[in-house]
């Protein structure tokens, strides 16, 4: 049984360790967009310093967000739990809630591209399927 | 498809798998658009930690940005979030 436990915790590390690797990477990657505009190096250990910062930042993030829908009576996170959690500063409140209408935009533009699309497709398949019956009933 | 804000920033997959390590309640669901938005704020919060480290680094006069610099811009950054 002790041993089931061990394995378990074992796993759950790893995946940590993997996850805080993926974090790694995206903060070397955003560091080394900002470094190029502002011309400005920055020491391995900083990246790993921000990385670990952020890892341990999703903790806080993600409880707030649990503990905002649930306040709301919910059990899906949505737009607004997110944008609470920005609110301890003007601007990123501003950035953030701009953001987000850009994204509802998008997604609604997209989701409109998709139904004109099924719909063609629905189209051309009913004619297609009238064009089997007629055939099948011969 | 267009990406608004082109390079770098965290995929949603991530995201989602870094929030839910931390959920108390196996019932707790991340929306699709909420997870873009929180992929935007921890891209934010890693830019600002480096912007703001450069911003240290340069009235410093120093090479590049070291944990000293990044030691001071930190409290104000956590507040700010």
């Amino acid at each position: 049984m002790e041993e089931e436990a061990e394995a378990e915790e074992q796993q759950r590390f790893s995946y940590q360790q993997r996850l805080k690797a993926a974090v790694h990477y995206t903060v070397g990657c955003l560091c080394e967009e900002v470094a190029l505009d502002k011309e400005m190096q920055f020491s391995k250990q900083t990246i790993a310093a921000i990385s670990e910062l952020t890892f341990r930042q999703c903790e806080n993030f993600a409880k707030d967000l649990e503990m905002f829908a649930r306040h709301a009576r919910r059990t899906t996170i949505n737009t607004e739990d997110v944008k609470l959690l920005a609110r301890r500063s003007n601007s990123l409140l501003k950035y953030i809630t701009d953001k987000s209408e850009e994204i509802a935009q998008t997604n609604l533009e997209r989701k409109a591209r998709k139904k004109k699309k099924s719909e063609n497709g629905n189209h051309n398949s009913r004619e297609l399927a009238e064009a089997g019956v007629v055939e099948s009933e011969k | 498809m267009e990406r608004a804000g082109a390079g770098a920033g965290f995929r949603k997959e991530l995201v989602s798998r870094l929030l839910h390590v931390h959920f108390k309640d196996d019932k707790t669901k991340v929306s699709g658009d909420a997870l873009q938005l929180m992929a935007e704020l921890l891209k934010i919060f890693v830019v600002e930690a480096a912007v703001r480290g450069v911003r240290q680094a340069q009235a410093e006069d120093a090479i590049l940005v070291d944990v000293d610099q990044l030691e001071k811009v930190l409290p104000q950054l956590l507040l700010d979030f």
